[in-house]
């Protein structure tokens, strides 16, 4: 029987002494300073980097194939990969003036040579930041040469997508009519894309839409694996510091196995959730700009996935929590512990290994077996919820809970045993035919 | 009776710890619990504690058998003993106190008078680490004894500590066993067992080997001889069957089969004898200690 008084005291203690811990508070307020400022060392070069390549940048053409006739300086035509569904999202949400800066007419100038040794004289003397050949034979076998200083430049590739849609535009110039040139230099302007449910509605497939769907299960099983790996961390520190300050006993007095368990799992998750919660907070704080871009986009949110989320996180987290603590309260150091724990962290890795496989096919059979296994079901279900909820049937979430639940019930039960060996065995680690001896008959 | 052993049997892998221990601690007592190193002391005492499972046997707490609500009632100190050397020592004993189901409140007003108790009031705010081992030492024997446990279980609670602070907590164990609180005390330090205990259990090799009060077990093992100071000489009496001379003015006497010593002292002033001082030799417990672990091997 579980005196929850027990439980409290031990979590509140737990708890409390960690979040305390300098250590604690340095990463929990220091990684995300950090994270910005490593972000704000990368990102500042190339933002001046970038300013630079803003400024107009001009290549030189020699056109001797004489197909693209320039008269002067003439600029790229305007290209962007951005579809036009996402560009509509920004502009709704007042973000126009960003979406103009970072799609702003290309900057990159073609001035015609008539001779290539004076474009090269012009590349040597800095005064052109490169050149392309359009040789004789240009229209036969579609062979351009570039040349360019021996230094890098973001602008290259511009260049060479700038002259290709100019090379577009003037071949079929007064080929064909406006609406056909139009169509040859765009053929994809843009794809709208839908979606037919089961019931046979349809719904929009659009790349916000989906991106929404996909964020959703991946950041569930992103913060899960974190939660699970940093939290392991402090509970199989805090165990491997009272086996080695020897409390171990003092405690085992006072409280049983299974209260200790829970109490450490209660307090020190709530410690690895605060601290997740924390920076969660940060990045929200930071990105609260995205609220109102998935508001315009009419991004449809998952509410079932967002619904089943909160349980299916705690649950599944006490499960992995018990058995790492239980395993890792075997080794006789902090090392020996993460290594015995380690093949929990790899087992609530799976999801993430299988990805690519439950993405393609979120009711396929794979995603329908790992539905069932404790192991897996958390992020498996979050992820079909997610994806085709309508595909999901009601006893394929509330059954794998259930079994989830039995399980972490059961991994705690086992857990509190290991751990009570486990707490009790100082020097070499126990065989593992003593464990089972002794796990039988601490029950 | 507050505490009894039943048949207590432990094995780990092919080593047997205890083979079918039986006693009994009455209650407001302080127990010895004696024997060599590995004897099975703390295999038993963790039974007690339900921190391991016997094999078989039964244990019985305060009349009942033990179930972990009684653990609230039991105060322990192990031999092998810390504290959380991060925190502060107020932090570390309201913690303990709040293991045995104390409010936060009561226990960090306990843990504060406690602190004083043991000498130790400048350190409740001091991390754990800046303490001396003799000092830590007396903070864990405050934070076991702060709870007022009815019974407590003391493992080697002296050894370390100077004198004057085996005396400070001597005192307080002589005052719970006042104040009608059972302590067991495991130690190995047979004076200590001489001047504290009332009663004794020693196990060896997994079994108990010798139970009893201390007057008991002492007279036991005691050879009937008697220590006599006496002015001048000392009559022969036929209840005696030998008698050296110590010294000038003392003899030990060898009393013949039977004979009590107070009838000794009758013949020897009836047959005019001086006697400065008369007193039986009883064994020390260090000396019954020694023969029966000897016994024991051989």
């Amino acid at each position: 029987m579980i005196h929850w008084s027990k439980v409290r005291t031990i979590a509140v203690f737990e708890f409390l002494a960690t979040v305390k811990r300098t250590g604690y508070l340095v990463t929990t307020f220091g990684m995300p300073l950090f994270i910005a400022a490593y972000a704000a060392v990368v990102t500042i070069p190339a933002y001046y980097a970038e300013k630079r390549d803003r400024a107009l940048t001009v290549f030189g053409v020699v056109d001797i194939a004489r197909v693209i006739d320039l008269r002067g300086d003439t600029p790229a035509p305007e290209s962007s990969n951005v579809p036009d569904e996402i560009k509509q999202t920004l502009k709704a949400t007042g973000q126009a003036k960003a979406i103009s800066q970072a799609l702003a007419r290309s900057t990159i100038v073609y001035r015609p040579f008539s001779r290539e040794s004076e474009a090269r004289t012009a590349l040597a003397a800095q005064r052109i930041r490169g050149y392309f050949v359009l040789p004789h034979d240009y229209l036969q076998i579609g062979a351009v040469d570039m040349y360019t200083s021996d230094t890098f430049s973001f602008a290259r590739g511009e260049s060479r997508s700038g002259l290709s849609a100019l090379l577009r535009e003037r071949l079929v110039a007064g080929r064909a009519d406006a609406a056909l040139a139009a169509r040859i230099i765009t053929p994809l302007k843009d794809i709208r894309r839908f979606s037919v449910t089961r019931a046979g509605e349809v719904k929009d497939a659009g790349e916000s839409a989906t991106i929404a769907r996909i964020a959703t299960p991946i950041s569930f099983t992103v913060l899960f694996l974190m939660s699970v790996l940093m939290t392991s961390g402090y509970l199989l520190q805090g165990t491997a510091t009272e086996k080695e300050n020897k409390v171990v006993e003092v405690l085992l007095a006072s409280a049983n196995p299974d209260e200790i368990l829970a109490g450490k799992l209660a307090g020190l998750g709530g410690a690895g959730l605060l601290q997740i919660g924390v920076w969660m907070t940060m990045m929200l704080v930071t990105g609260v700009g995205v609220v109102p871009m998935l508001v315009a986009a009419n991004v449809e949110i998952p509410w079932l996935a967002l619904a089943i989320a909160l349980p299916l996180f705690i649950v599944a987290f006490l499960f992995f929590g018990s058995l790492m603590l239980g395993t890792g309260s075997l080794g006789s150091n902090i090392r020996e512990a993460q290594q015995l724990a380690m093949v929990w962290s790899l087992t609530a890795a799976l999801p993430m290994m299988l990805l690519s496989v439950t993405l393609r096919e979120p009711h396929g059979t794979v995603a329908r077996v790992l539905t069932w296994l404790p192991f897996t079901s958390g992020s498996i279900v979050m992820m079909r919820a997610s994806m085709e909820p309508d595909w999901l049937a009601w006893w394929e979430i509330a059954g794998p809970l259930c079994v989830l639940i039995a399980s972490t019930w059961i991994a705690i039960r086992l857990g509190a045993r290991l751990f009570r060996v486990g707490l009790l065995s100082t020097g070499a680690r126990p065989s593992f035919r003593e464990v089972i001896r002794q796990a039988r008959l601490a029950g | 009776m507050i505490l009894g052993f039943e048949q207590i049997t432990k094995s780990y892998g092919s080593t047997v710890a205890l083979r079918g221990v039986t006693f009994d601690v009455p209650g407001g007592e302080i127990f010895g619990l004696l024997g060599p190193n590995g004897a099975g002391k703390s295999t038993l005492i963790r039974i007690l504690m339900d921190i391991i499972r016997p094999d078989s046997g039964m244990v019985r707490v305060f009349g009942e058998p033990r179930r972990r609500q009684h653990l609230d009632r039991l105060g322990y100190l192990p031999e092998e003993r810390g504290l959380y050397t991060r925190l502060s020592v107020l932090d570390v004993l309201t913690y303990f106190g709040a293991l045995k189901s104390l409010s936060r409140a009561e226990a960090r007003r306990r843990a504060l008078e406690w602190l004083e108790r043991v000498e130790l009031a400048q350190v409740a705010t001091w991390k754990v680490d800046r303490l001396s081992k003799g000092m830590s030492q007396k903070v864990q024997i405050a934070g076991v004894l702060m709870c007022d446990p009815e019974l407590c279980i003391l493992d080697e609670p002296t050894t370390g500590l100077d004198p004057v602070n085996v005396r400070l907590v001597q005192d307080l164990l002589i005052e719970r066993r006042r104040s009608g609180r059972s302590t067991i005390l495991s130690t190995h330090q047979m004076n200590q067992v001489e001047a504290l205990c009332d009663r004794v259990a020693m196990i060896d090799r997994g079994r108990l080997v010798v139970y009893g009060t201390v007057a008991e077990v002492r007279r036991r093992y005691s050879l009937p001889e008697v220590r006599v100071h006496a002015r001048g000489s000392l009559p022969q009496i036929p209840l005696v069957e030998s008698a050296v001379r110590e010294a000038d003015d003392v003899w030990r006497l060898r009393l013949a089969d039977g004979n009590e010593p107070a009838r000794v002292l009758g013949s020897l002033v009836v047959a005019g004898a001086v006697i400065d001082r008369f007193e039986p030799l009883l064994a020390p417990m260090e000396d019954i200690f020694l023969r029966v672990v000897r016994e024991g091997q051989s």
